[in-house]
């Protein structure tokens, strides 16, 4: 499903050139659930950045179900993007000014389905997650894990094939973590792909493999 | 999809009520006065319009030649329109004299009432097309007739009907009234046009064609023309250049007589002239009030933009979630529009109550009787096309802007918006500022032009003096009876006649010679004619000679020059010189000191007064000081009833009549000033937000500082530094600005004040105060703050 081909990323500052990632080849299947990890600024987050779309290298090559991303326009990659790809932050980054229903409802504004739609797709998932008594409240009434939980029925409700979280469960207890990361499993089983950053040993256990980063180059495989 | 658009809109207006305050007041004032001045433009612009000939009506007009000055008039002779009828017949299709719109006493049996009203020609129905509700157009065929505007018909005849009853113009004509007219609508220049009767009854009481010699000698009438139907005004006007010239004796040639049209279009905007030629007139209002309310307008957009922009930072994060949830760009520009639509439709809603609520004040400033034009569709398109328009404009920086961010940045925190975007931020600022201060400087120079021009010696003394015209004939003759009843009564201290108020010269004889009189010299010089109490009762000072006395009987032949006529006509020593006025020789008695009489803004014209108590139309009044005018004037009324029972008791007050010179520019003034106000408020709103943002901007920087032992007035003059020195800046841009403009708009007033520099500074000074209050608001607010709490912001 993804392919990463000598992918390089660096800054420049001054004359100097700063290395965020260095000579990354990486392979992953659909159905895969890889957890990466490694300390700060060893260029995780600009890892899944990339595999996001969000961000791009500075040279290499990407392969997203056999196209390659670099290669295609910006309005194309953002249909693939829209299509395939959902994310969740680790700041949970919900709309203050929109009830968990309407949260949950924007990406399908977005993607263009109707409305009758919508309304079933969204009471199927506050449905599932369990939020339904939830709905109408606004994301600052509600605890760190159902805000998370809210991300990520907005991150699936479009049915994305691949999922990427940013530490998902970094501002949470880890009773509230251990929920998200039995959810990300139960969605794995389901045929979704699932990319994770995470610092912790025990969430990265979750997952089929990990991809441990130390100053932007991948330890081992 | 546009649901969810205002759903947001809304929620974010709730949620920021204070700026969403702030924009909505701002935009719905600026819009406001915009409305209010297009509305006044587009009354200006239409004035005379509704006459279905509109376009091939003209008033004759003449430009002639004094001392190498030309002037131009409307004053023409009375065979004017004869004469272009025989000469240019077929250039014109109506051609009217008329006397000048005046008020005069109309009598029905015991009710009496002074209208203003006018004589003219009977075509003059065809030419204004007067809309009868009783009668036909031909209704003034009958010399002793008259046709009434329909409230005129109303207050004499209630609901009788007023056909074929028998009225009495000024106690004089006994007149039929033979039709009922529509009265003529308020923005015209025949808006007090109330009723019309013929001009042959005018003019032959007057026996005007046996009195007069030489007929082409004397301007004393009005002349209005409707050009043919497929004629073209300026073809025929220069046409008719002529027409008086070949008519006049030599010495008349002499002033050089050019007629020509003035067109109905240009009556009302294009009204001065210099140096004979058209030079535009309120014309100049309208540009300068359209600039105005369109900076005004400006204004309320710029704080729209430098609101959203410096709100950017806290949208960046909805944008970089939108964006990582598949919003494409141009939805996110689309939400912003919609935001911004949103709320300049708002503004427009409240801008319209605004402008229904402050229409009566308007009206009243603005002498006008404006209304909103709420059936008009042009109104509407102007209307909600302009709150799009304005949406879009004061939408457009922040949709672009904020949809261009990008989302990894945003929400990694490592996004930035405030350095980026202060640098339009404060040009906007200063743009502000800067019409803000120039309005300002430009407002107290006019109210120091008016100053200057009241303050300006009148030569007499105006408190307490009243003025009546003597509307019937029931006056003549009684004068001595009449000031002996007045004086007895002890509510006044003097009376006296004269040929005209005080406040205006009503004739100019060009016939003068005088001894040493150069013969290039044109002797022409206004002309007043009085009664021996005039001087008493107007309190005028004497720079030489004395005033007229019943004690010397050759005073009937002596006359009073004022000094500018002195100074005219070359005299060192004026007493006892000879001036002869049409032949007849005078003895000059007395040099008064200059009287203003005419415009307050130009110098004296030079006058004669002359002993006349035949030509006597005025009645001058000083009341006594001790009374109260109240007082006074009922008893002064009784006498009044006894010497003329056919009129009602009409008079004026000399001070208000005076006043009314200023009137235009103290109009102008007030408006200026109103908008000056608003736009300084709008200014400031925008101000108040933005220095609210900048200190929550700077919640931690102020924390940090106070932690590092800043004190309160530390803080506040780091907040408020910014903005000083923006204001300084928006100073030096205006006070030039200003200057040029303001020293143009002076030149065409004669008698003028001196920008003096203090204006500037006081401009600059208020300004910077204006601000500093507006900011130190907010400064103060975050200086006091918790800095613990504020840290823990982050």
């Amino acid at each position: 499903m993804i392919q990463l081909k000598n992918i390089f990323r660096w800054y420049n500052s001054g004359a100097n050139r700063n290395f965020v990632l260095r000579d990354i080849s990486l392979d992953i299947k659909e159905g895969e659930f890889v957890s990466i990890m490694g300390p700060s600024g060893s260029g995780k987050s600009t890892l899944l950045h990339l595999l996001g779309m969000m961000d791009e290298p500075n040279e290499g090559e990407y392969l997203f179900l056999d196209q390659s991303v670099l290669k295609i326009k910006e309005k194309q990659r953002s249909e693939l993007y829209k299509k395939h790809i959902g994310f969740v932050f680790q700041a949970y980054h919900l709309i203050d000014e929109l009830t968990v229903y309407e949260n949950i409802e924007t990406p399908l504004l977005y993607h263009g389905i109707s409305s009758s739609e919508r309304k079933s797709m969204v009471a199927d998932i506050l449905d599932r997650f369990n939020i339904v008594g939830k709905k109408d409240l606004f994301p600052n009434q509600l605890s760190g894990g159902q805000q998370q939980l809210v991300g990520i029925a907005r991150a699936i409700i479009t049915n994305p094939k691949l999922i990427l979280a940013d530490e998902p469960t970094g501002n949470l207890n880890s009773k509230q973590g251990e929920e998200i990361m039995e959810l990300f499993k139960t969605l794995n089983a389901e045929g979704v792909t699932i990319i994770q950053v995470t610092h912790s040993e025990k969430n990265a256990e979750y997952g089929s493999r990990i991809i441990n980063l130390l100053d932007g180059r991948i330890e081992k495989v | 999809m546009f649901n969810n658009f205002l759903k947001i809109a809304l929620r974010n207006l709730k949620r920021n009520k204070v700026y969403s305050f702030i924009n909505i007041i701002g935009l719905a004032v600026g819009m406001a006065v915009a409305m209010l001045i297009g509305l006044w433009i587009y009354d200006e612009l239409s004035f005379n319009k509704s006459f279905q000939n509109y376009d091939r009506l003209a008033i004759v007009m003449q430009n002639q030649t004094f001392n190498g000055k030309v002037g131009s008039q409307t004053a023409v002779p009375y065979l004017m329109a004869d004469e272009i009828r025989k000469t240019y017949g077929s250039d014109f299709k109506y051609v009217s004299m008329s006397s000048w719109n005046g008020k005069h006493v109309l009598s029905f049996g015991e009710k009496k009432i002074a209208q203003s009203g006018n004589y003219f020609e009977p075509q003059i129905t065809e030419m204004l097309s007067l809309k009868m509700l009783k009668g036909t157009r031909k209704a003034l065929k009958e010399t002793h007739s008259i046709i009434l505007s329909e409230s005129v018909a109303k207050a004499l005849f209630d609901k009788a009907d007023p056909m074929d009853k028998l009225l009495k113009i000024d106690n004089n004509f006994t007149v039929k009234v033979s039709g009922v007219y529509e009265d003529l609508p308020f923005n015209s220049d025949f808006q007090d046009l109330n009723f019309i009767a013929p001009w042959d009854l005018y003019i032959n009481d007057n026996n005007w064609p046996e009195k007069t010699t030489d007929p082409w000698r004397s301007n004393a009438f009005q002349a209005f023309a409707q050009i043919a139907d497929h004629a073209d005004m300026d073809k025929v006007s220069v046409k008719i250049k002529d027409v008086k010239l070949k008519r006049v004796s030599k010495v008349n040639a002499a002033f050089k007589p050019e007629v020509f049209l003035h067109p109905m279009k240009k009556w009302h905007l294009y009204s001065e002239f210099k140096d004979g030629k058209n030079v535009g007139g309120r014309i100049q209002f309208v540009w300068l009030f359209g600039i105005i309310g369109s900076f005004v307008l400006l204004l309320a957009c710029i704080n729209f933009m430098n609101l959203a922009t410096a709100r950017s930072e806290k949208r960046a994060k909805e944008v970089g979630i939108r964006k990582a949830i598949g919003s494409m760009r141009s939805q996110l520009i689309g939400q912003f529009f919609s935001e911004s639509v949103l709320v300049s439709v708002f503004a427009l809603l409240l801008s319209l109550v605004l402008v229904q609520l402050t229409l009566p004040y308007f009206n009243q400033l603005s002498n006008k009787q404006i209304s909103i034009l709420w059936t008009s569709p042009l109104f509407w398109t102007s209307g909600i096309s302009f709150s799009l328009f304005t949406g879009l404009i004061a939408g457009s920086y922040p949709a672009l802007y904020l949809s261009s961010f990008q989302p990894v940045k945003v929400l990694k925190g490592t996004f930035q918006a405030g350095r980026f975007a202060s640098a339009p931020r404060k040009v906007l600022v200063v743009l502000q500022f800067t019409v803000s201060i120039t309005l300002i400087i430009g407002t107290i120079i006019v109210f120091q032009q008016i100053q200057f021009a009241k303050n300006r010696p009148s030569g007499y003394d105006r408190s307490g003096l009243i003025n009546i015209l003597m509307n019937t004939p029931d006056f003549k003759g009684h004068y001595n009876a009449l000031r002996n009843d007045l004086l007895k009564t002890g509510a006044v201290a003097e009376m006296s006649q004269s040929s005209g108020p005080t406040t205006g010269i009503s004739a100019i004889n060009n016939g003068y010679e005088w001894d040493g009189k150069d013969p290039s010299i044109q002797g022409n010089l206004g002309t007043v004619a009085i009664t021996h109490d005039f001087g008493k009762s107007i309190g005028w000072t004497f720079a030489a000679g004395r005033d007229f006395s019943r004690n010397f009987s050759t005073d009937s032949s002596g006359i009073i020059l004022n000094e500018a006529a002195a100074k005219f006509m070359g005299f060192k020593d004026p007493i006892g010189k000879t001036v002869k006025a049409d032949g007849k020789p005078y003895k000059v008695i007395g040099v008064i000191k200059d009287m203003v009489m005419e415009s307050p803004y130009q110098p004296v014209f030079r006058t004669v007064y002359m002993l006349d108590y035949e030509w006597a139309n005025f009645i001058n009044l000083k009341i006594n000081p001790k009374m109260s005018s109240s007082q006074a004037l009922a008893k002064i009324e009784s006498v009044f009833k006894k010497y003329n029972p056919s009129a009602p008791f009409d008079y004026w007050f000399v001070d208000d009549e005076y006043a009314r010179k200023f009137g235009d520019e103290e109009r102008i003034g007030k408006l200026a000033g109103v908008f000056t106000v608003l736009a300084i408020f709008i200014s400031c709103l925008g101000l108040f937000g933005l220095a609210s943002f900048v200190a929550e901007q700077r919640t931690k920087e102020i924390g940090i500082r106070k932690i590092l032992g800043a004190s309160i007035f530390n803080v506040w003059r780091l907040l408020s530094k910014d903005f000083v020195s923006l204001i300084i800046i928006s100073l030096l841009i205006s006070a030039p600005a200003a200057y040029l403009f303001m020293n143009n708009w002076l030149q065409k007033y004669e008698y003028r004040t001196e920008i003096s520099w203090w204006i500037f500074l006081v401009s600059g000074m208020g300004a910077m105060a204006i601000t500093l209050l507006t900011v130190s608001f907010q400064a103060i607010k975050a200086a006091v703050a918790n800095p613990v709490k504020s840290i823990r912001t982050e």
